[in-house]
């Protein structure tokens, strides 16, 4: 690590970092519990302890371009051992919320995102208006007597001629953002070798989930989060197979519940079900072990719980509910999808990126 | 004594340990002049049976050979002017350590009658001290401990004369606006409320305050102290019971810091500085006048370092969070950093450190200051060394404070006391070469002149003795306020470091042991740890031989010396623990029921099987403080001990006279045992150096032995605590095991 001269704390970001749950920070009197206990950080780099002084201090600049921070999986066996209740696992997610928002491209967007817990209104009140008025526009928003298949409710077309533009927004949105904090990093230490090189291991500890696992916490967060990854990415892989059931195949819609597209899809919303059940049954009863809970934080989970629901009772529900409820619950999935999608370099959601960043980031860094 | 009765307890086993058959006629043997057997002595009639005697006039001594000297106190208590009590503990010493009916059991039970016997043969009734005794306390020190000590003394009924050097009473506390929090949740600043304590103290009628006063001599002892203090009003004498010094401590000199900056700018201040601009309510730059924006706090600003203070004041951290806490009161928005080596917070400090930790604007980093210079804008830059931030970090300030510590306003009696004598031995020493060492040795401690404090008229020096780091004495693990001056009482922060809290707590203490001195005086008594004692010291003169021995030893400075050297003793200072009469090498010294001859009969009184019996005999001289309670507890709890041991239970290891030791070895006993306190500098002996000066005169007792052709190894020193009364039995075995090695005492049977 590079020698820090002529540190001069910053009390605006100190005010900041308390104002958004890491007052706790101040309690802090650097005992290093938290490092030593931590499973997470390398030898030759502990933490959280370094990183809770530069919260303590204000020290911003060195936190944004500091890898450890999204090192930390916030297991928070820090934070239940803390002899002070300093709650380092917190102090860190809050320094990862506000970095976040800092990198955020437009500025404006991480800021209201940022804010969730008094804009969460027009953050999903915006996707609902636009379907709905989209849906009036194109379709007149008429109820069939019975759903088939969604087709009947929003055309195919219009789902991927909404979200295809907006997924290419977002990307747009994030990879500035992606790489600014890249070189950030950068400013850390001296890499060495090919990102890509790296990022496959990368890319197979996170699929595996092995590091998590190694944390004190739970194994129900490990697994939880296990469960929402692979729902997230059999749902996604499910969606590309669709367009291609649709368009190239031109298979008769609905599938048949026993086509393996259909048996891949269903497996994606069982794996969504039950993280997305742990995950929530944590934040509700965890403690100390789930840590505080932030308007970020929470505004994130609601939204994919919320996808969830909508998701699995937009597929059941074709069976059980009248046609015109089935259609105001579709509309509400597409309405949480997009927001979804809109606020995905904003949100929590954008640890995807940045602790994917980071973790290639320490991995070419480290000595040889 | 003439008439001794031997009353023996057959109750908590003693009865079954041992066959009581011939104990009449050995009692009588010995010169008892009646004999008791009773199966529950400490029950209301069997304490009656020893009363009616002493009342009657049949015996005017009493053995109780019962328990240990230490239990049944209450029961076993009469009236020490008209007869003698001796206690021969056959529970703890026989019944509960040894097995019951055996040879060598009841061997040990009568050796122990016998000498207790022979002792109570020798005692003879203390004669009462019969002294005027002055009620009035004087208090030297008019801070937070001194205030709270009139206080105290006043309340109890006690005149008081209070002496404060400067024009104004509060100390150190005057000028400080807030208090540390005193009570839960102790998460904010309190009042100070030193203003209410003076004015309390001021309206007193029963206390006299005088101000720009100093005490320019004090002679006397306890109950009778001659008082002289110089004020503008003049000097006055008058007469004191008893002294409580609570001269406090004076802030660490900051020009000495240059290396924190202080003089670099005026906007390096102490926290001394601060406390005065809070209390003024301007925290302003010296420099310009402006308000600052960044304070930073550098904690052992010179302490827990040895080219300044070696030692941690113990309250520099609490004051700077109390600083810390009243700058965000007065300048919210203002910025404290403090950086700390540790942070220390006594007692529920721990609590309001959190507090003010939490507070915005707070900020406690560990680091420690490598240099402090001029910043950008005329303000400080304060650069890091071992901080967690890295090797180079440095913070901004526009005003740096340093905490300081910490000195004693003491001084060093034994230090002016040298150097009084060096001054005169470079005038009337004997050679050249005499006189040159004492001028040079005058030269060296001359820093020491004019340091008095107290200027007592005593033989040791002007002023309570100093421990470490010049604190003044104090017998700060069993008894804080004690000190080796008996009725002199050090309090607050001239004991030890302390915050204020505590510095009042100590007032209190110390004057309430004041008080204590005073009405132990009015009955004559001594004060603890033989509180009740009325015995006193005969100093037979006319076989003084001037060794000055007695007066240097005397751990209490109870002995004052004429021109001729001759010991001048003083009852009252005098704490009965027979350091005088272990160091007398012309045994001149004795008390009434403590003598040299007495407790050498008990020695002679032991039985010394012959050499053929394999039966060795070891005698082991037990401090009644600590090892004697020790052996007791061992007893309680039934370990068992080798039974050819003899204690005898003396009041110090410095109480303990060669003569004994070689009267043990004359009469063919085969090795002495000395169990005394810990000593050093954590000691625990009761009276300070008992056992430090016993280990000194081991080198005599070596001496003693290779006169008499005898192995050293024959007499041991050792240390005891009364908490490791489990190192009892092994303790014997292992001296046992020496004394089998060495062989039997050839004296045996001379």
């Amino acid at each position: 690590m590079a020698p820090l001269a002529d540190v001069f704390p910053s009390a605006e970001f100190r005010d900041e970092l308390a104002s958004r749950g890491g007052v706790t920070a101040a309690r802090c009197y650097q005992c290093a519990t938290c490092s030593s206990v931590c499973q997470l950080a390398p030898d030759d780099g502990p933490f959280p302890r370094r990183q809770m002084l530069k919260a303590q201090w204000g020290l911003g600049d060195q936190l944004v371009s500091d890898p450890a921070v999204w090192l930390c999986h916030q297991c928070n066996d820090c934070t239940v051992r803390c002899p002070r209740d300093a709650k380092p696992g917190d102090v860190m997610q809050t320094v990862r919320s506000l970095m976040v928002e800092k990198l955020a491209a437009p500025a404006f967007m991480g800021r209201l995102v940022a804010k969730a817990g008094s804009t969460w209104p027009l953050l999903l009140g915006v996707p609902f208006l636009f379907w709905v008025l989209v849906l009036y526009a194109v379709t007149g928003l008429q109820i069939p007597a019975e759903i088939k298949e969604y087709n009947d409710v929003v055309p195919h077309w219009l789902i991927y001629a909404v979200f295809f533009p907006v997924a290419g927004l977002v990307t747009l949105a994030i990879f500035p953002s992606g790489l600014r904090f890249w070189n950030l990093l950068g400013s850390n230490g001296k890499r060495s070798g090919s990102f890509v090189v790296h990022l496959v291991p990368v890319l197979i500890e996170i699929s595996t989930h092995k590091r998590f696992g190694s944390c004190d916490a739970a194994a129900s967060r490990r697994w939880g989060h296990f469960a929402l990854l692979w729902g997230f990415v059999g749902a996604a892989v499910t969606s590309g197979l669709l367009l291609l059931a649709i368009y190239v195949l031109k298979s008769e819609m609905p599938l048949p519940l026993l086509h393996p597209f259909k048996v891949l899809g269903n497996l994606s919303a069982v794996l969504l079900v039950v993280g997305g059940a742990i995950v929530l049954y944590n934040r509700l009863v965890g403690g100390d072990r789930t840590g505080a809970s932030t308007a970020f934080d929470n505004f994130f989970l609601f939204v994919v719980i919320l996808l969830i629901a909508t998701g699995v009772l937009t597929e059941v529900g074709r069976f059980l509910f009248l046609p015109a409820l089935n259609v105001w619950i579709y509309i509400l999935h597409l309405t949480v999808v997009l927001c979804l999608f809109a606020t995905f370099p904003y949100s929590k959601f954008a640890h995807m990126v940045y602790r994917t960043l980071a973790m290639v980031h320490e991995r070419m860094t480290r000595p040889v | 004594m003439e008439n001794v009765g031997l009353f023996l307890c057959t109750g908590c086993e003693i009865g079954a340990a041992i066959k009581t058959d011939g104990l009449e006629s050995l009692a009588r043997e010995c010169g008892a002049k009646s004999f008791v057997m009773h199966p529950f002595l400490c029950s209301e009639e069997g304490v009656a049976t020893i009363r009616k005697a002493v009342d009657d006039g049949s015996v005017d001594s009493v053995l109780i050979a019962a328990c240990s000297p230490r239990a049944k106190t209450a029961e076993f208590r009469f009236d020490p002017l008209k007869v003698s009590v001796e206690r021969t503990g056959l529970r703890e010493q026989v019944a509960w350590s040894h097995p019951h009916g055996e040879e060598d059991t009841q061997m040990l039970a009568e050796d122990l009658l016998r000498m207790g016997l022979v002792r109570i043969k020798k005692n003879i009734l203390p004669k009462p001290l019969d002294e005027t005794i002055e009620k009035t306390v004087l208090i030297v020190g008019g801070g937070m401990a001194g205030l709270s000590a009139a206080k105290a003394v006043a309340g109890m009924g006690h005149p008081v004369v209070l002496v404060e050097s400067s024009a104004r009473l509060g100390g150190s506390m005057a000028g400080v606006k807030d208090a540390a929090p005193e009570r839960p949740p102790y998460g904010e600043l309190h009042k100070n409320t030193i203003g209410e304590l003076i004015s309390a103290v001021q309206g007193d009628p029963s206390v006299r305050v005088l101000l720009q006063a100093r005490t320019v001599h004090i002679a006397g002892q306890p109950g009778q102290f001659t008082v002289d203090v110089e004020s503008p009003s003049g000097k006055e004498t008058f007469q004191a019971g008893a002294i409580v010094q609570a001269t406090g401590a004076s802030p660490y000199d900051a020009t000495k810091l240059g290396d924190l900056g202080y003089g670099l700018t005026p906007d390096v201040v102490t926290s001394v500085d601060l406390d005065r601009m809070i209390a003024k309510g301007e925290i302003r730059r010296p420099s310009d006048g402006k308000p600052p924006r960044r304070i930073l706090f550098v904690q052992c600003a010179g302490s827990r370092d040895p080219a300044h203070l070696p030692y941690c004041s113990s309250e520099c951290c609490v004051t700077t969070l109390r600083q810390v806490a009243a700058v965000h009161r007065d300048l919210p928005g203002m910025e404290c950093a403090v950086v700390y080596r540790d942070m220390r917070t006594p007692g529920q400090m721990e609590h309001f450190y959190q507090a003010v930790q939490e507070q915005p604007g707070s900020m406690f980093t560990r680091g420690e200051v490598a240099k402090v210079e001029k910043g950008p804008e005329g303000n400080l830059v304060v650069r890091l060394k071992d901080s967690l931030l890295g090797p180079d970090a440095a913070l901004q300030a526009d005003l740096v404070v340093l905490a300081v510590g910490m000195i004693p306003n003491s001084a060093d009696s034994e230090a002016i006391r040298a150097l009084r004598d060096a001054r005169v031995g470079a005038e009337k020493g004997d050679s050249d070469v005499q006189r040159a060492h004492a001028a040079k040795v005058a030269e060296e401690l001359a820093f020491h002149e004019g340091t008095e404090i107290l200027n007592l008229e005593y033989r040791q020096g002007p002023d309570l003795p100093v421990l470490r780091y010049k604190f003044s004495d104090s017998h700060y693990i069993c008894f804080p306020y004690e000190t080796r001056r008996t009725g002199i009482y050090a309090a607050g922060t001239v004991r030890a470091p302390m915050d204020a809290a505590q510095a009042a707590e100590d007032g209190w203490g110390a004057g309430l042991k004041a008080v204590q001195c005073i009405s132990a005086a009015t009955r004559g008594e001594a004060v603890h740890p033989r509180a009740g004692d009325i015995s006193v010291a005969d100093f037979s003169l006319q076989r003084c031989t001037q060794c000055k021995r007695c007066t240097e030893e005397c751990p209490f400075g109870a002995i004052n010396e004429d021109v001729k050297y001759t010991p001048q003793y003083n009852p009252m200072r005098c704490r009965r623990c027979g350091t005088c009469l272990g160091c007398c090498p012309e045994r001149i010294i004795n008390f009434p029921e403590y003598s040299i001859d007495a407790i050498g009969s008990m020695v002679k009184a032991i039985e010394v099987p012959d050499e053929v019996d394999e039966k060795p005999r070891v005698v082991a001289f037990l401090c009644e403080n600590d090892a004697l309670p020790a052996l007791d507890e061992a007893a309680a709890r039934r370990l068992s001990w080798n039974p050819w041991v003899r204690v005898i239970p003396v009041r110090c290891l410095g109480a303990v006279h060669v003569v004994w030791i070689a009267d043990a070895m004359a009469r063919g006993i085969d090795g002495v045992l000395l169990i005394g306190c810990r000593k050093g500098d954590d000691y625990q002996c009761h009276y300070m150096t008992g056992s430090e000066l016993a280990n000194k005169r081991m080198e005599n007792i070596q001496e003693t032995l290779t006169r008499l052709k005898l192995e050293s190894n024959r007499v041991r020193i050792l240390e005891i605590s009364r908490n490791e009364f489990d190192r009892i039995p092994q303790i014997f075995a292992d001296f046992e095991k020496t004394i089998e090695e060495t062989g039997p005492n050839p004296m045996k049977g001379f």
